[in-house]
């Protein structure tokens, strides 16, 4: 591991200075020279026609410059047209000097609704008797997909029930033989709650049309090529006329793709100004694609010495209006992380009166943990057998066959597993005091690809200007300069980051999915070689030595076992740059399609005390183990995995969308969205584990979603070794806990 | 989320923000700390037509003592309330509620006397008030008159201040000697509204009995209840854990709370029950343990 | 309209002027109207601790107070926190060093309620900082590293 020079060695953030003085520019600081800004006018109704939408008032309110129905604007994607879906739909837009004036006008716009049957809850829609929803509409286009994970699983001509979309299927081996073989058979069924995933700086997006044709869009997105091309799309214009220049990004989590990209573009179009389309919390809470809610039935066996038999499980989820629930991931995680010859699972994707669900860290895969880890302790528990070990005797490793078919490649779920086991945390869990506990859970996700493209370009005076084309959201910029250090031997100082706009950028795919580092660090590997390659090769030229002989240190080539035959990467980089130079310009480009995922594990234990008075568990400690494959940065890559941590607790304790019967969403405040503060959790120690990738570079892994995954099990499983009640629903309620207790014993 | 129109005005002078207020009673509304009213201007739950900022009001931010009494002017925030040494010695029930609202930047901004006009009916203080028989003065161009909790607090979000008068500032009476008083809630996370809080002061007689117990709930109804029943129950008797728990019982029994998106009415009657149990028997624990506080 | 109203506040040490909607709250001014955009809104309801800025020194939530309190009154952003040059100050120093951000929105936020706590309390424990600290939400970091930095940024200041 001392083999390497910049890698594995904490660096401090390259964007930091921007962030701690106050100037990193986030979407909602750029004013371009006379913008106004834009308000959205949001459905009251879950479902209803829509009559009429009058906009003469809101054009007659002081500031207001322009105001738009769907009709107007042309394209029920941004603006819904005859008929909304969901509680929050937008149906018009105005556009005023300010946003106060935006919303004075918006205020007064009046849209006459026929009010239409709603359906807010998934198992009511799949009754025969539910109102249906917008028809299914075929084929899922699914956000995990953008993640990059693979889905599928086929059918086997089980019924459709109303208003599901999509089925996903597993089987395997014959299951009531599997259940005949079991000592012990455990069935119950979970609720994991509708989730937000909370970025700090709401969604937003401001464009300008450009001085040569085309359109300036500034937002903060992951995926600055994905906003791109639907901006285009929608404006019904070639994609390179659109140019996005991705601000920071405030926090994304899977939540920011495209939104109001094409919405800004459509309207700079029409008032001939640029316009700022920023959503305040509320809009953003209402409009934007949050992590669906799941049931799911879980039935499990194992004989006494804990081999797995059978598992049988039955996930429902809520896809809200339209399709994409990321259903297949959760199937096959869930199926697929602990070894049973005989397997039943069935998803369901059922469309509701709700906003369509998004990319949520490790999209699907908490929901589908949280019911299996849920199960897993149990049936420990029932065996009588310790709930690690238990896992330990199942877990997949390198070549078991998933739910799909294919074999999991080299994997670290035992070594997590091993190293959570072997924590004092575990070890002395029975030594804690009355209403203590601790709990374990796993996670994982399956890790995703995609290609990408970088540049390495040598600088004068010696430093390197990687460019790519991908969104920093975790640090990766961070990394990819220590990657770029390494290769060049260079202090990371000396590397610079461009992230560019789409005009200019190499492409890379979205940031998310935990595969940035994983595919564009591999393109940037590539380009940083390239670029040494080609250092090499001039170095050989002028100290007229065979390349095989040089070596590169503190920015200097030089002839191996005579150091001061050399010449400093700096001078070649001049040489290269110069009028009438023989030299070609040092710049590597790299390009990468690292087409086979690397998935990572994650364990976390959680110990928690509950507090009898009023139910609620306080977490007192929490370790997260996870297989990293190489921590590049490991500052970074521990502050990714404490993040997820929290968000982890944050499912269990705190969050949850509440929409009522009507469909309407009940607390789209964050007074009222409650996520942990600091105050609310301890400090969480992480223990790294390093089961290198053969494809990532440097072995990396992903790390960004699997620590999020755990979290909601590990607390409730804690909170059944403390007080031994059984939650069964997330975000607990204390007062479930406390009826429990009152009932004296387990539920 | 930006403020819907208004005009505005920052009186210099008190006269001059009653004559305000009389002449705009139905559209003027009083802007304190703002710690409540801004968020409702922002979201556009509240549209007045004329703002009346009572911040550059000179000399209301008082917290003083006078003849025994505390007397705490409308612009004396939730900090200073929580941080005077003279209430964290006198009225430590006052000074703990006060601590447990909100966040420092919150409690920098709001006023104890805003959060009884607001009176969100799972805010600390109107507890406070009910429990120690505390009083408001209002002021109105026509004249002035104190009122207690019982006539201040009249239901959810509502008290008996009319449009056109201000509080200017709230009064709790001495606590007698031997008094321990506490404030106790529960809330999910530190710094949220509470789901039920209680306010507590006990005095013991010389012979140790309960003397007097006051004991006061917040987030069990639109109003702040004084458990005067549980109250009764007690005074006279010496402190036992069993009859502590009879009287948090009790109190539990004789609310009526509501259930709504953060508890059921259920559960609020058990933390009035267990939050009764634990301020009792701290305020008691604080009574018997000096000469009283 | 006459709903406008012309105000000096100082704000991070200068004197400044500006002709303002009353209904403008105070972030609003500094980020429109000054162009200190550092100052972020991540809720205008109150509760991300996002918009914290030194109103007089004390840590207020600056979408909770109009632009028109300001006045006459002396306001520090997280602009104001850096050294005379622009460079980062001790404490942004500290939250830079010790990983205190990730995404960055928070920061400001939460470098401003740390100024205000460190003012008063110039030695906190963690758990002190925890507290105070939870009126600021930050999504990405796990807050663990932001409280190291704050006990960074109190062991520096001897
Ligand atoms: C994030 C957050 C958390 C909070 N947590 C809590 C909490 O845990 N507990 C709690 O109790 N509160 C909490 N609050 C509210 C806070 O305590 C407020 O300070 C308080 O409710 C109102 O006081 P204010 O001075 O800010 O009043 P303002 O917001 O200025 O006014 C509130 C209302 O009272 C009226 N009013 C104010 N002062 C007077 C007066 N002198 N005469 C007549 N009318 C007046 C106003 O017209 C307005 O209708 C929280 C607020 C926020 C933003
Ligand atoms: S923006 Fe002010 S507290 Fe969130
Ligand atoms: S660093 Fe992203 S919210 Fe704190």
């Amino acid at each position: 591991m001392s083999a390497f020079a910049a890698i594995g060695k904490s660096a401090r953030r390259v964007e930091g200075r921007e962030k701690v003085t106050g100037t990193a520019t986030y979407v909602a600081d750029v004013h371009p020279r006379g913008a106004a800004c834009a308000r959205l006018v949001l459905s009251p109704y879950a479902h209803a026609r829509i009559k009429s939408v009058e906009l003469s008032a809101a054009l007659q309110v002081p500031g207001v410059i322009a105001a738009f129905s769907g009709k107007d604007i042309g394209g029920a994607e941004i603006l819904a047209i005859d008929e909304v879906y969901f509680a929050g739909e937008a149906v018009a837009v105005v556009v005023g000097e300010t946003e106060a004036a935006a919303e004075d006008g918006a205020d007064a716009v009046q849209v006459d609704y026929e009010p239409l049957p709603v359906v807010s809850d998934p198992i009511a829609a799949m009754k025969p008797d539910s109102p249906l929803t917008r028809a299914a509409q075929g084929e899922s286009h699914d956000d995990a997909g953008a993640h990059g994970a693979a889905v599928g699983g086929a059918g086997t001509g089980r019924p459709k029930p109303r208003n599901v979309n999509q089925m996903v299927e597993f089987q395997r081996g014959d299951l009531a033989k599997g259940f005949a073989e079991a000592d012990v058979v455990l069935e119950d069924t979970y609720r994991v709650a509708r989730v937000h995933q909370g970025y700090m700086e709401t969604q937003g997006s401001v464009a300008e049309r450009a001085p040569g044709g085309g359109f300036t869009v500034w937002t903060t997105t992951q995926a600055a090529f994905g906003a791109r091309d639907e901006t285009a799309k929608f404006l019904g214009i070639p994609a390179h006329e659109v140019n996005v220049i991705p601000t920071q990004v405030g926090g994304g989590f899977g939540g920011k793709f495209v939104l109001v990209e094409p919405l800004a573009a459509a309207l700079a179009r029409r008032v001939r100004r640029p316009v700022r389309v920023i959503l305040d919390r509320t809009q953003d809470f209402l409009v934007s694609h949050p992590a669906p809610g799941a049931v799911i039935r879980m039935k499990m066996g194992a004989k006494k010495d804990g081999t797995l038999t059978a598992l049988e499980a039955e996930l429902v989820f809520d896809a809200g209006c339209a399709p994409g629930a990321p259903t297949g991931i959760a199937a096959l995680l869930l199926g697929g992380t602990y070894r049973c010859p005989n397997l039943d699972i069935v998803g369901y994707e059922v469309l509701t009166h709700k906003v369509s669900p998004g990319a949520y860290r490790a999209p699907g895969a908490p929901q589908a943990y949280y019911a299996l880890e849920s199960h897993m302790s149990r049936l420990a528990d029932q065996l009588g057998l310790d709930p690690i070990e238990f896992r330990l005797k199942n877990a997949a490793k390198e070549g078991d066959i998933r739910p799909d078919g294919r074999p999991w490649p080299r994997i670290g779920l035992i070594e997590c597993l091993e190293a959570a086991r072997a924590h004092p945390m575990w070890r002395d869990r029975k030594k804690l005091g009355a209403d203590e506990g601790v709990g374990v859970a796993v996670g994982g996700w399956g890790g995703g690809t995609e290609p990408a493209t970088g540049g390495c370009r040598v600088n004068p005076d010696g430093s390197l200007t990687v460019q790519v084309g991908s969104v920093d959201i975790t640090g990766v910029n961070t990394t990819f300069a220590l990657i770029a250090a390494e290769v060049f031997g260079l202090p990371v100082e000396q590397v610079q980051i461009a992230t560019n706009d789409t005009d200019h950028a190499p492409y890379a795919g979205a940031s998310g999915g935990s595969k940035t580092t994983y595919t564009v660090g591999a393109a940037v590997l590539a380009a940083a070689q390239e670029a040494r390659s080609q250092v090499i090769e001039m170095a050989a030229d002028r100290l007229e030595a065979a390349p095989s002989d040089l070596d590169i240190a503190d920015g200097r080539v030089f002839v191996k076992g005579a150091p001061n035959r050399g010449v400093t990467i700096g001078e070649l980089a001049r040489l290269a740059n110069r009028f009438g130079s023989r030299y070609k310009p040092l710049h590597g480009q790299g390009r990468a399609a690292v087409h086979t995922a690397s998935p990572g594990f994650a364990v976390q234990l959680c110990q928690t005390k509950v507090d009898r008075g009023s139910g609620m568990p306080r977490i007192t400690g929490y370790v997260a183990v996870q297989d990293v494959g190489r921590a590049l940065n490991p500052a970074e890559v521990i502050g990714q995995i404490r993040g997820g941590a929290v968000q982890g607790i944050g499912r269990a304790l705190f969050e949850a969308m509440e929409h009522d019967e009507g469909g309407q969403l009940a607390n789209a405040t964050l007074a009222d969205y409650t996520m942990p503060t600091a105050a609310d959790i301890p400090d969480i120690e992480v223990v790294l584990i390093e089961v290198p990738s053969e494809l990532g570079p440097f072995g990396a892994k992903g790390v960004g979603e699997p620590p999020a995954v755990p979290g909601a099990a590990a607390v409730v499983n804690a909170v059944e070794a403390a007080v031994g009640v059984r939650v069964k629903n997330v975000p607990i309620k204390p007062e479930v806990i406390l009826d429990a207790l009152e009932e004296g014993g387990k539920r | 989320m930006k403020a819907p129109a208004f005009d505005y005005e920052a009186p210099a002078t008190l006269e001059e923000a009653l004559g305000l207020l009389q002449a705009r009673a139905d559209d003027a509304k009083v802007l304190a700390g703002g710690q409540s009213l801004m968020p409702m201007l922002n979201m556009r739950l509240a549209r007045p037509a004329l703002i009346v900022d009572i911040n550059r009001l000179p000399g209301l931010d008082y917290i003083r003592i006078a003849g025994g009494q505390l007397q705490v002017g409308a612009l004396a925030r939730h900090t200073a309330v929580a941080s005077h040494p003279e209430v964290k010695k006198g009225w430590p029930v006052l000074a703990e509620a006060a601590a447990q609202i909100g966040h420092d930047a919150i409690r920098n901004r709001g006023t104890l006397a805003g959060s009884l006009a607001h009176s969100d009916p799972t805010a600390e203080h109107p507890a406070v008030l009910a429990a120690l028989d505390g009083e408001v003065v209002v002021r109105s161009a026509k004249g002035e008159r104190t009122l207690k909790a019982d006539d201040f607090f009249l239901g959810y979000l509502t008290t008996a201040l009319q449009p056109d008068e201000l509080l200017t500032e709230v009064r709790f009476p001495a606590l007698a000697p031997r008094t321990g008083s506490t404030f106790v809630e529960f809330a999910p996370r530190v710094g949220d509204f509470a789901v039920v809080g209680v306010a507590a002061a006990v005095t013991l007689g010389g012979d140790g009995s309960w003397q007097d117990v006051r004991l006061a709930l917040t987030g069990v109804g639109g109003t702040p209840f004084r458990a005067r029943q549980a109250e009764s129950a007690l005074k006279g008797k010496k402190p036992t854990a069993a009859d502590i728990q009879a009287a948090a019982a009790q109190v539990a029994e004789a609310i009526e709370p509501d259930s709504d998106i953060k508890a059921s009415a259920r559960y609020r009657r058990h933390l009035a029950r267990t939050l009764s149990e634990r301020a009792l028997t701290t305020a008691a624990e604080r009574a018997a343990g000096q000469g009283g506080r | 309209m006459a709903k406008e109203k012309t105000i000096r506040v100082k704000v991070n040490g200068s004197e400044r002027r500006a002709t303002v909607e009353v209904r403008r709250n105070l972030a609003d001014f500094l980020r429109e109207d000054l162009e200190l955009t550092g100052t972020h809104l991540g809720c205008e309801h109150g509760v991300c601790g996002a918009c914290t800025v030194l109103v007089d020194g004390e840590a207020v939530r600056s979408c909770l107070m109009l632009a028109v309190q300001a006045e006459g009154h002396e306001v520090t952003t997280v602009e104001g926190l850096t050294t005379p040059d622009g460079e980062p100050g001790p404490l942004q120093q500290a939250f830079w060093d010790n990983h205190g951000m990730q995404c960055g929105f928070c920061t400001p936020g939460m470098i401003c309620a740390t100024a205000a706590l460190l003012r008063e309390n110039p030695h906190p424990t963690a758990e002190q900082i925890r507290e105070r600290l939870s009126g600021n939400l930050c999504r990405c970091t796990g807050y663990q590293d932001i409280i190291a930095s704050v006990l960074a940024a109190a062991a520096e200041d001897k």
